[in-house]
C-alpha cells in the first residue's frame, strides 16, 4: 500500500455507527497523511457519507476513535475541530454576498475586519472569482457557487478538507474541469482531504489513495493504479471500471496461478484457490485481444489464454469499440481501441487472447458448498 | 383570432375584477374627505374635518390600544409556536406530520363565528373570565394558521445543511440557528407576522364574543360607532387603517420583495 510522505494526519480507529437496527459503519480504519487525497468511493447506503459526518463532528461514532492533527475529536464537536466542509448542496448562505460567505468561519471565529479582508481576497483569488466578491450567491453559476463554498472552507485554513460528493451537482465537462483543477489546488496548498463520491472516474482523477467502500466497511485501500489493475475484490472489480467474468471451478493450482475450468474452456489466473474451489474468473476488456483468423498463431505460450468463439456484437464507441464474444454459451467482452475493430462482423469466429497475468480469480460469492 | 379574442376577454375579466375590488375602498376614501355629513358623489368640496373627529370618539383609544396590543401579542406569541411547529412538521420524523399540519391550520377554514361561540362556551365552562387573556388566546388560534403555514412553506424550501455547514465553520449549534436559519427565513417570518397582524387587528367575529362593555377591540367599536352616528367619521378611520396597511406592504416589498413574501420566487 503507497502512501506520500507525511504524518499520519486523520486517523480513524476501529469505528463504528449504528441507526436503530442498522450498522452504517462497521469498524472502519482508515489514516490519511498530511497533504494526502484520499476518496471514499462506494455505491449508496456504503457508509461513505456517515464517515465523512463522523470525520466533520457532524456525527458521533458508537465505537472508534478519530483523532486529527495528533488530537482525539470523537467527542469534540464541529465548531470545535477546524474542518472545512464543501457540502454536495454547496450550504451557501442566501443572505450573505460571495464575500460574506466566505467570510463567516473567520466572523465566527471573531478575527480583526483587516485579517478577515485579506484572508477572503487570498481565497477568492485562489478560486479565481476575486472580481464577484459583492456579489449575492443566489446570482452565481453552478461552478461559480461551488468554488465559494470551497474557498468558505479554506479560508479558516482547516486541518483538513472535506468535500461530501462536491462535484456531483456539475455537469459533465464542468465537473472534469473541476477535478483537474481541484487537484490541482489542493496540491498547491497542501491540503489534506477526504473526498466521498460514488463517481469512479472523479476517484481515479482525484485521489491519491482509494477507499472502496460496501456495506460499512472498507473492501479496498488503494492507489488508483493498483486499485484499478488488482482489485481485491469482486465488489472494487465491479466498482471500478468495466470487467468480464465467467464462472468456474478450479482444476489445480500451483506457484500461485491457478488453472480453472470454465464453459469457455480451461483459463489460467494469478490467484491461491485449492483444487476443486468455486470461483470468478475475470480481466479488464482492454487486455483482450481479438484475433479474428481462429487457426492464427500467437505463439501457444502458456502466459495467455485463449478462447475461441463467434463474435456476436461489435459496439462502436468513438475511440474504442466493444466486441461480445459467444464461447461456450458464455459472453466475454473484449475493448479494442481505435479501428481494431474494423473488419470484425457478428458472426465471425474469433478468438481471444490475453495475458495470465492481468487474469484475476476470485471466490464465487454465489457457491456455497 | 381567437387567441386575440381570449387576451382581449382575459385583460376585461382583469379588469372588472380590479374595479370590483377596488371600488369599496375608493368610496370609503372619498367619503372621508366628504364636507358634509351626508355622503353624496360627486363631492362639493374636501375637508378634513372627519379626521380631527377621529381622536374625540368615545372610547377610541382605549380601543386601538387593546387592538394592536393584542395583535402584537398574538402575532409575537404565534410566530414562536407556529414557527417550532413547523420545524416539528418539516423536520422531525413524527408519525402524522401531515395531520398535524392540517389541524394547525384548520382554523382558516372555520367561521370565525363557530370559533367565537365556541371559545366563549368553553372558557366559561372552565371559569376563565380575563377578558384580555382570553383574547389573546383566541386570536392565537387565528394567527397561528398564518404563520404555521408560511413557516411550512419556507422551512420546506430550506436547506438544512447550511445549519451544518455554519458548525462546520465554527458555530454552536444555537449559534447557526441565529446566524444562518433565522437571517435565511427572513422573508418567511415578515410574510407571517404582516398576515398574522392583520389577521388579528381586524378580526370581529371570534373578538365579539370574547369582549365586555370596557374591554373592546378597535373592529367591534367602530361598528357601534356607525349603529350610533353614522357620518364620515367612520370613513376616515377606515382609510388611515388602509393607509397604515399600504406603507406596511410598500415597506416589506421594498425590503424583500413581495413576490418572496407571496411565495412565487425563492
Amino acid at each position: 500500500m503507497s502512501s506520500p510522505d507525511g504524518a499520519p494526519h486523520v486517523v480513524i480507529r476501529s469505528v463504528s455507527k449504528r441507526y436503530g437496527p442498522l450498522t452504517v459503519l462497521d469498524r472502519v480504519d482508515l489514516t490519511v497523511a498530511r497533504g494526502e487525497l484520499v476518496t471514499l468511493l462506494g455505491p449508496s447506503g456504503c457508509g461513505k457519507t456517515t464517515l465523512l459526518r463522523l470525520v466533520a463532528g457532524l456525527a458521533t461514532p458508537e465505537e472508534g476513535a478519530i483523532a486529527i492533527a495528533g488530537r482525539d475529536v470523537t467527542r469534540v464537536p464541529p465548531h470545535r475541530r477546524n474542518v472545512g466542509v464543501v457540502f454536495q448542496s454547496y450550504a451557501l448562505f442566501p443572505h450573505l454576498t460571495v464575500a460574506g460567505n466566505v467570510a463567516f468561519g473567520l466572523a465566527v471565529r471573531g478575527r480583526p475586519r483587516e485579517e478577515i479582508d485579506r484572508a477572503v481576497a487570498r481565497t477568492l483569488s485562489l478560486v479565481r472569482l476575486e472580481h464577484l466578491g459583492s456579489r449575492r450567491v443566489s446570482a452565481l453559476s453552478g461552478g461559480q457557487q461551488q468554488r465559494v463554498a470551497l474557498a468558505r472552507a479554506l479560508a479558516v485554513e482547516p486541518e483538513v478538507l472535506l468535500f461530501d460528493e462536491a462535484l456531483s451537482a456539475l455537469d459533465r465537462n464542468l465537473r472534469e474541469d473541476m477535478q483537474v483543477e481541484l487537484r490541482r489546488l489542493l496540491r498547491e496548498i497542501g491540503a489534506t482531504a477526504i473526498f466521498v463520491t460514488h463517481d469512479q472516474d472523479e476517484a481515479l482523477t482525484m485521489s491519491d489513495r482509494i477507499a472502496v467502500m460496501n456495506g460499512g466497511r472498507i473492501e479496498q485501500l488503494a492507489d488508483p493504479k493498483t486499485l484499478y489493475a488488482r482489485p481485491a475484490t469482486l465488489f472494487t472489480l465491479g466498482f471500478v471500471g468495466q470487467s468480464t467474468r465467467v464462472r468456474g471451478t478450479v482444476a489445480a493450482a500451483a506457484d500461485g496461478v491457478v488453472t480453472v475450468d470454465t464453459p469457455v474452456g480451461r483459463l489460467s489466473a494469478m490467484g491461491h484457490f485449492a483444487a476443486g474451489s468455486p470461483v470468478v474468473v475475470a480481466a479488464r476488456p482492454e487486455h483482450l485481444n481479438v484475433v479474428a483468423d481462429a487457426a492464427g498463431h500467437d505463439g501457444g505460450d502458456r502466459a495467455r489464454n485463449r478462447v475461441d468463439g463467434r463474435v456476436r456484437a461489435v459496439i462502436f464507441q468513438g475511440s474504442r469499440s466493444r466486441i461480445e464474444v459467444e464461447a461456450g454459451g458464455e459472453t466475454l467482452l473484449a475493448e479494442l481501441p481505435g479501428r481494431g475493430a474494423a473488419d470484425l462482423r457478428p458472426g465471425d469466429d474469433a478468438r481471444l487472447v490475453w495475458p495470465v497475468a492481468e487474469t484475476f480469480v476470485y471466490p464465487d460469492p454465489e457457491a456455497r458448498p | 383570432m381567437t387567441a386575440r379574442l381570449a387576451v382581449a376577454f382575459a385583460w376585461l375579466a382583469a379588469v372588472v375584477t380590479v374595479v370590483f375590488l377596488m371600488a369599496p375602498l375608493a368610496t370609503v376614501v372619498a367619503a372621508s374627505f366628504s364636507p358634509s355629513p351626508v355622503f353624496d358623489l360627486p363631492l362639493d368640496g374636501v375637508s378634513l374635518r372627519w379626521y380631527e373627529r377621529i381622536g374625540r370618539l368615545d372610547g377610541f383609544w382605549p380601543a386601538l390600544s387593546l387592538s394592536l396590543q393584542i395583535a402584537v401579542l398574538s402575532t409575537a406569541i404565534a410566530l414562536v409556536i407556529g414557527t417550532l411547529a413547523a420545524i416539528a412538521i418539516v423536520r422531525g420524523r413524527l408519525p402524522g406530520a401531515e395531520a398535524l399540519a392540517t389541524a394547525l391550520v384548520s382554523p382558516l377554514m372555520m367561521p370565525g363565528l363557530v370559533l367565537g361561540i365556541a371559545l366563549l362556551q368553553y372558557f366559561r365552562a372552565i371559569g376563565f373570565t380575563a377578558t384580555w387573556s382570553a383574547l389573546v388566546l383566541a386570536h392565537l388560534i387565528v394567527t397561528l394558521p398564518y404563520v404555521a403555514r408560511t413557516m411550512i412553506a419556507g422551512l420546506a424550501l430550506f436547506d438544512f445543511t447550511l445549519v451544518e455547514a455554519a458548525r462546520t465553520l465554527g458555530c454552536t449549534y444555537a449559534g447557526a440557528i441565529l446566524r444562518v436559519m433565522v437571517p435565511a427565513l427572513a422573508p418567511s417570518f415578515l410574510t407571517a407576522g404582516l398576515f398574522s397582524f392583520l389577521a388579528s387587528f381586524d378580526n370581529y367575529p371570534v373578538s365579539i364574543f370574547l369582549t365586555d362593555v370596557r374591554t373592546k377591540t378597535l373592529p367591534i367599536k367602530m361598528l357601534q360607532y356607525i349603529e350610533e352616528a353614522p357620518d364620515p367619521t367612520l370613513a376616515a378611520l377606515s382609510t388611515l387603517i388602509l393607509a397604515a396597511t399600504v406603507i406596511l406592504l410598500v415597506a416589506s416589498d421594498r425590503l424583500i420583495g413581495l413576490h418572496r413574501m407571496a411565495g412565487t420566487a425563492e
